[in-house]
């Protein structure tokens, strides 16, 4: 459930904090002297050797304007940057839903069952437990291996495991039977409403 | 069917210690609350919940975005024969002018190098503290109980436990813990029905990894 994307972000965010940990990183062995102080040396051509050297020289920033691919690849590395960037922040905003679910009839024949009425009709049967108060209900993955994300909100004074064990016995194992899947994946979240406590005596 | 059993104890106690007042064979009763629940585990090893970490990767790939849209935009106004944005020339003369000893410098560089490591952390930890692994009884389903909901259900049954007048619940990743006042009966015997009650509640959460339990009763204060 979401398997590439929470791929995707945690090694994006790794690779963005190990860029940002070693220029930190090395500015901070630049400003405090440390290769005098400590006697190593660093690469000859490295920035950042002794504490009067500055961020970005003008003879650094500058160095590749006379060769005559510099802005070309400069601008076009920049366009390659925002349009993947922008690839990500939406993938962040997107919600993957189920359009349909493949139902398929064993002789060959299959139909395809929109994902909205397999979502209500968990729903629906989830909400019916007992102890339960609200259950939403989201399908993702491919059509032709469902998941589903439930989430429900519990009433007070319900038992979260025996409801679970309904859950799964009862809507899941009914919706998994209805599409004739062999397995239906789910995930669950239980959560329940702030309530006040209530005395009993 | 074992889950209803256990689900009628805490009332058939509460009963007979109502009724009878409480002596050794009640406390007796409570301590073997301990017990872990029967394992019915048939879905193998109930793992953490991995966060897809939306909000940080959002915050991370607007910041970028900004940055590197901003510059493509002047790179290219330039190009096209336009004057370059103020903010460039400053920035460029700010870094070619500005040591690397300059305490903003290194008060910033220090700033990076945290926001480095926060990141990295939060790519390596799987995040979603709130959310307690429940049992697996079924390979392909997980399940996650929020950890205020546990404590929400536990202190719903600590409130049925006679002469607990009020009760705070902190449910941890390893340990749940109650305090309780209890404006009547020996704080002895409210300590023993609220460990069975809070033991029988925890079995029944149906978490992957049981929590302890750790229980304090006093008396409200005076006033």
């Amino acid at each position: 459930m979401g398997g590439t994307l929470r791929a995707v972000n945690r090694v994006l965010l790794a690779l963005t904090g190990l860029l940002l940990l070693a220029l930190g990183l090395s500015v901070l062995v630049g400003g405090f002297d440390l290769p005098r102080r400590w006697n190593f040396s660093m690469p000859a051509d490295w920035p950042w050797t002794a504490p009067q050297d500055v961020l970005l020289s003008d003879a650094d920033r500058t160095q590749g304007r006379s060769e005559s691919w510099w802005w070309p690849v400069v601008l076009a590395v920049l366009g390659v940057l925002v349009i993947l960037l922008l690839w990500w922040l939406l993938a962040q905003l997107r919600r993957r839903r189920l359009g349909e679910v493949l139902v398929e009839s064993g002789d060959g024949e299959g139909a395809l069952l929109r994902g909205r009425a397999l979502e209500n009709v968990l729903e629906a049967e989830a909400a019916a437990l007992p102890g339960v108060d609200k259950a939403a209900v989201r399908l993702a993955g491919r059509r032709s291996s469902p998941q589903a994300v439930v989430s429900l909100l519990l009433k007070p004074h319900a038992a979260p495991g025996p409801v679970l064990s309904r859950l799964t016995d009862e809507a899941l194992e009914h919706a998994r039977g209805s599409v004739a899947l062999e397995q239906l994946p789910a995930e669950v979240q239980l959560r329940t409403a702030k309530h006040r406590p209530e005395r009993v005596i | 069917m074992s889950d209803e059993r256990t689900q009628q104890m805490p009332t058939l106690e509460k009963e007979s210690t109502t009724g009878g007042g409480g002596n050794d064979l009640e406390q007796a009763t409570s301590a073997a609350a301990y017990d872990p629940g029967g394992p019915r585990e048939a879905g193998g090893r109930a793992g953490r919940f991995w966060s897809l970490r939306r909000v940080p990767a959002g915050i991370v790939a607007l910041l970028l975005l900004a940055a590197a849209g901003l510059l493509l935009y002047d790179v290219a106004a330039v190009r096209a024969g336009e004057p370059a944005m103020a903010w460039r020339r400053t920035l460029a003369d700010e870094l070619a002018t500005t040591a690397v000893n300059d305490t903003k410098i290194l008060a910033a560089a220090s700033l990076v190098t945290l926001l480095g490591v926060w990141l990295i952390s939060l790519a390596v930890t799987p995040g979603k503290r709130g959310l307690l692994q429940m049992r697996r009884e079924h390979a392909v389903v997980r399940a996650g109980l929020e950890r205020s909901a546990a404590g929400l259900v536990l202190r719903d049954r600590a409130m049925q436990v006679s002469g607990v007048q009020s009760v705070r619940v902190a449910v941890g990743r390893r340990k749940v813990r109650a305090h309780a006042r209890a404006h009547f009966r020996d704080l002895h015997e409210v300590r023993g029905d609220l460990d069975s009650a809070l033991g029988d509640g925890i079995r029944q959460l149906g978490l992957a990894r049981q929590p302890g339990l750790s229980v304090h009763v006093r008396r409200p204060k005076k006033g």
